[in-house]
């Protein structure tokens, strides 16, 4: 814009010169040729004078710097000073001399062939007739101009250095506002042009515009990361070339990956192969899913491509931790196996006894104990089916059990009862003490817990050992102790007790007796009343359970 | 012009990304496979050698035509001219890895393992490739120091490994298998000097300074 305020400036300047120096030659041109005239017309009047008294003698006498020439009433040529008179051809139908005879004067300007000389005539007419012309001479404005070319030149660099300068100032000048204007707040302290306000006033608008969209563009964003941050999942967005767009710290704690930097690749966050084949993939266009391990946990990985037309504009790559879901179908897929391999044992007995029988391969007197086996296989096969339901009622909540006031004291007398004579059997003493605490709580559940409990501490005891249970108060809970002196559990085995089927001595499993479900029971139990289960052993020295319960 | 060169550095970055993704893959398959005696994981570490191999040339010829046709200054003539060298200290460190499988497959499985610390060997070397991958990719000095700075201590257990067979040796136990397991933890501390060397590139890279060992 200054180039063209300049340019244009500096073009004014040299136009504006150059015709004033054309209409001033036009002017000094034509006051020069007037001036001409005039005195070419006294000069005439003057040698007309002296033509009428002297005749030819002043003529001849005349020493004059102009043409002087006589001519006579016909035309024909009397005297010239600058040719010979009698050669010169007939000047009737010369203008200034058929004005002059006409009239007393004549005039006239006839231009040279080559433009570069003019010639003034001036003729009067004498007392007798003839006619007394005189020629001078005038160059033309292209001489005229020829010869004044250096002042001019002259005059042209200094004007054209002026108004450069002075366009350049000018221009400045003018720009210099538009220049400082404060496009952020365009309508104040912006008061230079009117011509601008209007532009000014949309900028503003544009302004506000943008600025809402901004502020609009932020919000969403803060709600999408509001949104995305919560999420437990990893979270990453990808545009068509691998950067990540966005993502959120999940993403970030389940690869174990740093914050990328901005237009990272996604590479950047984890390089690991199966990860690398799912981006590469999702990047061509195809929905794909993959696994990866990250210290321990495993990942599932659901890449989905974002398509614009047939082309990938981008990919949603959402990381889920799957080790508690693999864990628990790993758990259900042994439990399965543990099932129908426990209830298959008892079975596999009674129908091989029975075939043994059908077939009449036992003697008579065996058959009694034969059916005794068959009795203590089907025995135990029942106890397992009932456990088995007892466990699903349990994981299903309890629901339709009711809660009542559980008086512990009193039910582990009874569970000590119950569990008397097997005690005896095996040579065991058993011991109630303690406090009454009455909790709230299923009353069979609870006696199923202590049961089972007190059950192991007889089961897996040396003859001859101990078995106690204590119930205490606590401040807040109320707490079963089922203590033993019997065979412990080993450290590596203390923390799989509890899972269903889960045996610590696996080979005398079947002499013992019991299902393997008994502690897994207890814990479900425990976590249907919000109570805990505390587990401490020595190997050799016997085994202490405390449940605590509520108050 | 700019974009596209942008764009081609861009790639070369994740080439780059993958080739060390590459080697950290065929040195732990190696690793597994000399510890748990895995036969097809040693066959991995020779596939995955010919990639590295592969990626090499692949990433080689664009840092080749990028000089050529962007002729880039600076911070960009460094990364590409960095990425030369890495590559060539990674296409290393994967023959080497696939050296440790062929060896780890002829090995007898013999009590001697056990008692030679080259496990731990392969676990810091291991840890320094992964390192110096991570400090590229982050373009982390600090962590590039580190991988630096932990050399020496792969070298002490270089050191540790030959005395304990100088030793195993003397005692008359077999001394083939000993020797493998020279060779083997010499591998492991070369692949060391190797991510050290990486290290070194990613820190001329960012700072325009190489340091010499």
């Amino acid at each position: 814009m200054t180039k063209k305020i300049f340019r244009n400036c500096l073009a004014v300047g040299i136009w504006v010169f150059l015709l004033s120096v054309a209409l001033f030659m036009g002017m000094l041109y034509q006051y020069f040729s007037e001036r001409l005239t005039t005195e070419l017309e006294n000069e005439t009047a003057l040698v007309a004078q002296g033509v009428e008294t002297m005749g030819m003698d002043y003529l001849e006498g005349l020493r004059a710097s102009n043409r002087i020439t006589w001519v006579d009433k016909d035309g024909t040529v009397l005297y010239d000073n600058t040719a010979d008179a009698a050669t010169m051809e007939n000047h009737a139908d010369r203008e200034e001399i058929r004005e002059a005879i006409l009239g007393s004067q004549g005039t006239a300007r006839r231009e040279s062939a080559t433009l570069s000389q003019r010639t003034i005539y001036v003729a009067q007419r004498l007392e007798d007739g003839t006619v007394i012309r005189l020629a001078g001479q005038q160059h033309t404005v292209v001489r005229l101009l020829l010869s004044m070319v250096q002042p001019i030149l002259l005059i042209l660099v200094v004007t054209m250095a002026l108004a450069a300068v002075l366009s350049a100032r000018l221009s400045r000048g003018i720009i210099r506002p538009i220049l400082e204007l404060n496009l952020e707040h365009p309508e104040e302290h912006n008061a230079v042009y009117d011509e601008l306000s209007p532009l000014l006033t949309r900028i503003r608008r544009q302004n506000d515009t943008i600025q809402n969209q901004i502020e609009l563009l932020r919000q969403r964003r803060q709600e999408f990361t509001a949104l995305t941050e919560n999420m437990s999942e990893g979270f990453l967005l990808l545009d068509h070339k691998g950067r990540v767009l966005s993502y959120n710290t999940g993403a970030l704690k389940l690869l174990g990956a740093q914050a990328p930097a901005e237009e990272a690749n996604v590479f950047t966050l984890d390089r690991s192969e199966p990860f690398r084949q799912v981006v590469n993939q999702v990047l061509e266009g195809r929905r794909c899913q993959g696994h990866l391990e990250r210290s321990g946990r495993s990942l599932q990985l659901l890449a989905d491509p974002v398509m614009r037309g047939k082309d990938c504009a981008g990919a949603v790559l959402v990381l889920l931790d799957v080790t508690e879901k693999e864990q628990g179908e790993q758990m259900r897929r042994e439990f399965t196996a543990n099932v129908s391999h426990e209830l298959k044992t008892p079975l596999t007995s009674i129908s091989g006894m029975a075939e043994i029988m059908k077939d009449g391969l036992v003697r008579p007197e065996d058959v009694a104990g034969f059916a005794a086996d068959i009795y203590k296989e089907s025995q135990r096969l029942i106890r397992l089916v009932e456990d088995i339901i007892h466990l699903s009622r349990l994981d299903e909540g309890g629901d339709n059990l009711q809660k009542g006031e559980v008086a512990l004291l009193e039910l582990s007398r009874t569970v000590e009862q119950r569990l008397h004579p097997m005690a005896e059997q095996r040579k065991v003493t058993v011991e109630v003490t303690g406090e009454e605490q009455r909790i709230l709580g299923i009353s069979s559940v609870v006696e199923e817990m202590i049961y089972n409990l007190l059950d192991n501490a007889i089961k897996y005891n040396h003859p001859g050992g101990k078995a106690t249970v204590n119930v205490s108060g606590e401040k807040d809970w109320a707490v079963v102790r089922v203590q033993d002196t019997g065979i412990g559990i080993p450290e590596e085995d203390r923390n799989r007790v509890f899972e269903r089927f889960y045996r610590v001595d696996k080979s005398h499993s079947k002499e013992i007796g019991g299902t393997g479900l008994g502690l897994s029971i207890v814990k479900h139990a425990a976590a249907l009343h919000n109570a805990q289960v505390e587990l401490d052993s020595t190997p050799g020295r016997g085994t202490t359970v405390r449940l605590r319960f509520p108050k | 012009m700019r974009n596209h060169f942008h764009e081609q550095l861009e790639r070369l970055n994740v080439e780059l990304i993958e080739m060390g993704a590459l080697c950290e893959e065929a040195i732990s398959a190696a690793t597994k496979a000399y510890l748990e005696g895995d036969r097809q994981l040693g066959a991995r570490a020779a596939y995955l050698e010919q990639e590295i191999d592969h990626k090499e040339r692949d990433i080689e010829g664009q840092c080749m035509k990028l000089l050529l046709r962007q002729q880039p200054v600076a911070s960009d003539l460094r990364a590409v001219s960095a990425a030369m060298r890495m590559i060539s200290d990674m296409e290393r460190i994967g023959d080497q890895a696939s050296d440790i499988a062929e060896i780890a497959r002829d090995m007898k499985r013999s009590s001697v393992i056990g008692e030679v610390p080259v496990g731990d060997m392969a676990r810091a070397a291991i840890g320094m490739v992964t390192d110096s991958v991570d400090a590229f990719v982050r373009s982390d000095l600090k962590l590039a120091h580190a991988v630096i700075a932990r050399d020496d201590q792969l070298d002490g257990l270089f050191l540790a490994v030959r005395e304990k067979l100088t030793d195993l040796i003397a005692q008359g136990r077999d001394g083939g298998l000993c020797l493998d397991l020279l060779m083997m933890a010499k591998y492991f501390e070369r692949i060391g000097d190797h991510a050290c060397n990486i290290a070194q590139w990613v820190e001329y890279a960012i700072t325009g300074e190489y340091e010499e060992d």
